[in-house]
């Protein structure tokens, strides 16, 4: 009788989930309640979780709780610590949700509400949380280790190689791109500006409290960072409201820049204890904080969603970035679908925490399913708002024009009804001076944001103090991705520098240290810097390259589970990590080739360079811009270059492992695999 | 009630344990435990054992995007 229930409660799970993604792809007209979204995505990811993840764990990976995991073999109390599986969720789920969740379906809300949904709910669900679960579990038979030692030691030693090389690439792409976001969030906002100014001296006020005050009490130290970072938040109206504070917190896109460029390089050389740990614990609380609020806001308000399900953009013309739904819809969703960065994660502090490889399920499988449901509240925030205000804040001038009664004339002839007015009125009511042209994701998604919670709490008269408050939100925690990341870049740098001159190696040294540290933020300044000069506001191009290099990371964590799984002799299910890999795959070489030879210029790096080149040489550029017109030329060739060497990358992987699957399988056994020996737990059941 | 106000209890008790485990609250304490256990005779103090985590911890990719 109790079976039966239980089969009738996932039958009825599984109908819910198929009427509501019904309802969200075949509505058209009407606006379409939130809620459908919250259905769909929600009874989706728990059939998923109970039948796919059920399968995998049973069928494919065969976890095996009597075997002892690294924490319990290697309990040190430092790397290897047993921890309660919510716990470690909550670990881990800390460090996979960054901005990308947020960003990425906000930009790709411009193809209308439906690709980016899909995508999202069917992507965590057969490829991201894949990924992540099979990683997470390899990584626990080998010790903990990392994605490039796995790839070392189970494909081959070019395959280690070009792991380490993707995590390199991503980590200063993702750095330069996750800068001009917050970049186009703070430009001429004195008020998010100073807020998010203000949480530097705050940080360090908390790196001496932690260090010299009260050693490693977090708690207490966040709860305190916490309630001044929001006073910050309020405080900044008084600044925006100051002519003369509100001027010297107005910056320009280049200011701006710098000044990122220069803090990254200080969180970067500076002590670990002063100023980048304490910003990484302030960004968890109110990222927990900010990302629970969202969830409660959109379960009370329900908004309507008023993006169509499909726009006219999914012809590759739009204004946001270029591009038709594919390739580029599965290139800009990366983090809330699949991310290869999140192998990083799985093989890195996860597995040495685990305490059974029973929960490599819940944790790997299941915080990967929370990610996308991020992702789906971020779409939904951002198709909440008319989409003609969507348009106006992420389309740059070049696109729809500097004027603002141009742009909404432009805006209102795309068939979303737009007045200047509205805009000006809104600016108005959340605190900015404007809202056009704001490219980046952010401020969209931060007004999608603040119409929800200030229809929760508060009202109209509170909506500026939400809007900021997503505003610092969203910068917080990509700061403390870009302080953190800077940082490894800067270890990768020593690390590989050192093979070369041993002294540079030594993480203790300063001379190397502020070398390394300044070599990693001028690479991702150099993109950061292009961007914020590039024309077409510089997402359309950095973007999809940040996309392009994380699912090339994906690539590689899916073929290194591929051949892992092969060598288990688990060929039968082989197509559960196969069919992913061969999707990414496919979506990135094709995004590749568009990128450098699309012959749209706003696609195709090479055809924007080629026009601007013929431009000169027809005399159409005046003198006094050749010199500028040149360095984006440059840009454009340099990205072109980079995509090019990325896409090389996958295929030598590629060929790499498909020799090796094709010797595995002719020989017809099992080949060696490099785990650990089995050793039985002493911990009891339920321990 | 008695029973009710116990569980209330328990599960409190349960999410303030699991919340300093999460921030890194206890993580002192157990590297203590773990030090006893392992005979070790001079455990760092709790400013080096701060330290000492925070530079391991941002030495590797720990937070994604």
């Amino acid at each position: 009788m109790k079976r039966i229930l239980q089969i009738l409660i996932w039958v009825v799970l599984a109908s819910v989930a198929a009427t509501a993604l019904a309802t969200i792809a075949l509505h058209r007209g009407e606006p379409i309640s939130a809620t459908w979204f919250v259905l769909a995505a929600v009874c989706s990811y728990l059939v998923a979780y109970r039948l796919y993840s059920a399968f995998i764990a049973a069928k494919l990976l065969a976890l095996d709780n009597t075997r002892a995991t690294p924490s319990e073999r290697r309990d040190d109390g430092r790397d290897f610590v047993p921890t309660n599986k919510w716990v470690l969720f909550g670990h881990h789920f800390a460090a996979i949700a960054g901005p990308g969740p947020l960003v990425g379906p906000t930009l790709a809300a411009q193809f209308g509400y439906l690709p980016g949904t899909l995508w999202l709910i069917a992507g965590a669900a057969f490829a991201g949380c894949v990924q992540d679960f099979v990683i997470l579990f390899c990584s626990i038979r080998r010790d903990g280790k990392t994605l490039g030692e796995m790839a070392r030691e189970e494909v081959s030693k070019r395959g280690g190689f070009i792991a380490q090389l993707a995590v390199l690439a991503i980590m200063v792409i993702l750095l330069g791109v996750v800068a001009l976001v917050i970049v186009n969030a703070l430009k001429s906002s004195p008020w998010a500006t100073f807020t998010l100014a203000a949480t530097i001296p705050i940080a360090l006020l908390l790196g001496v409290y932690l260090r010299f005050v009260r050693p490693g009490r977090v708690l207490e130290a966040s709860l305190i960072g916490v309630a001044l970072v929001l006073f910050a938040v309020v405080a900044g109206q008084w600044v925006a409201d100051s002519p003369a504070w509100a001027h010297a917190f107005t910056l320009s896109g280049l200011a701006l820049t710098f000044a990122i460029i220069a803090y990254g390089f200080a969180a970067s050389a500076l002590p670990v204890w002063l100023l980048l740990a304490p910003r990484d614990y302030l960004s968890a609380f109110i990222k927990a904080g900010a990302i629970l609020s969202l969830a409660a806001g959109i379960f009370l308000v329900r908004p309507h969603v008023l993006m169509p399900p499909l726009t006219r953009f999914v012809d590759g013309n739009g204004p946001v970035f270029a591009g038709k739904i594919f390739p580029f819809c599965f290139i800009t969703i990366a983090c809330g679908a699949i991310s290869g960065f999140h192998s990083l994660i799985s093989s890195g502090t996860t597995p040495k925490m685990i305490q059974r490889e029973g929960h490599a399920r819940f944790i790997g499988y299941g915080a990967m399913l929370l990610e996308s449901f991020v992702g789906v509240m971020a779409m939904v925030a951002a198709c909440a708002m008319p989409p003609g205000v969507y348009f106006a804040i992420n389309s740059p001038a070049q696109i729809v024009g500097a004027a603002p009664e141009t742009a909404a004339q432009t805006i209102s002839s795309w068939g979303y009804p737009l007045s200047a007015v509205t805009m000006t009125n809104l600016a108005h009511s959340v605190g900015e001076q404007t809202l056009w042209n704001r490219a980046g994701g952010a401020p969209s998604l931060a007004v999608g944001m603040a119409q929800i919670f200030s229809t929760t709490i508060g009202g109209e008269r509170l909506l500026s103090i939400w809007y900021h408050f997503a505003i610092m939100f969203e910068a917080l925690f990509i700061l403390t991705v870009l302080d953190a990341g800077t940082r490894v870049g800067r270890f990768m740098i020593q690390e590989l520098g050192g093979r070369i001159w041993k002294p540079f190696g030594r993480l203790n040294w300063y001379p190397a240290i502020l070398l390394s540290s300044a070599v990693i933020v001028a690479a991702w300044g150099y993109f950061l810097y292009q961007g914020v000069v590039d024309p077409l506001g510089g997402i359309n191009s950095l973007w999809p390259l940040f996309g392009i290099s994380n699912q090339l990371l994906a690539a590689v964590a899916l073929v290194v589970a591929t051949s892992i799984l092969l060598k288990m002799g688990r060929l039968k299910w082989i197509w559960v990590t196969l069919l992913p890999m061969a999707w990414i795959v496919v979506i990135t070489m094709t995004a590749s080739y568009d990128k450098i030879f699309s012959a749209n210029p706003r696609i195709g790096f090479l055809s924007f360079a080629n026009g601007l080149a013929a431009q000169i040489a027809t005399g159409k550029i005046p003198a006094a811009k050749i010199g500028e017109t040149q360095r984006i030329i440059f840009n454009q060739r340099l990205d072109a270059a980079v995509t090019a060497v990325l896409a090389l990358m996958i295929l030598v992987l590629l060929v790499e492992a498909i020799v090796q699957w094709h010797a595995i399988l002719r020989r017809g056994r099992e080949s060696v695999l490099h785990e650990t020996p089995y050793v039985a737990t002493q911990w009891a059941e339920g321990d | 009630m008695r029973a009710s106000y116990k569980t209330l209890k328990t599960a409190a008790t349960h999410f303030w344990q699991g919340l300093r485990e999460w921030c890194g609250d206890a993580a002192y304490e157990t590297y203590r435990r773990c030090a006893t256990r392992a005979g070790e005779t001079h455990p760092l103090s709790p400013a080096q054992f701060y330290v000492e985590q925070l530079n391991k911890k941002y030495s590797r990719p720990n937070r994604c995007c």
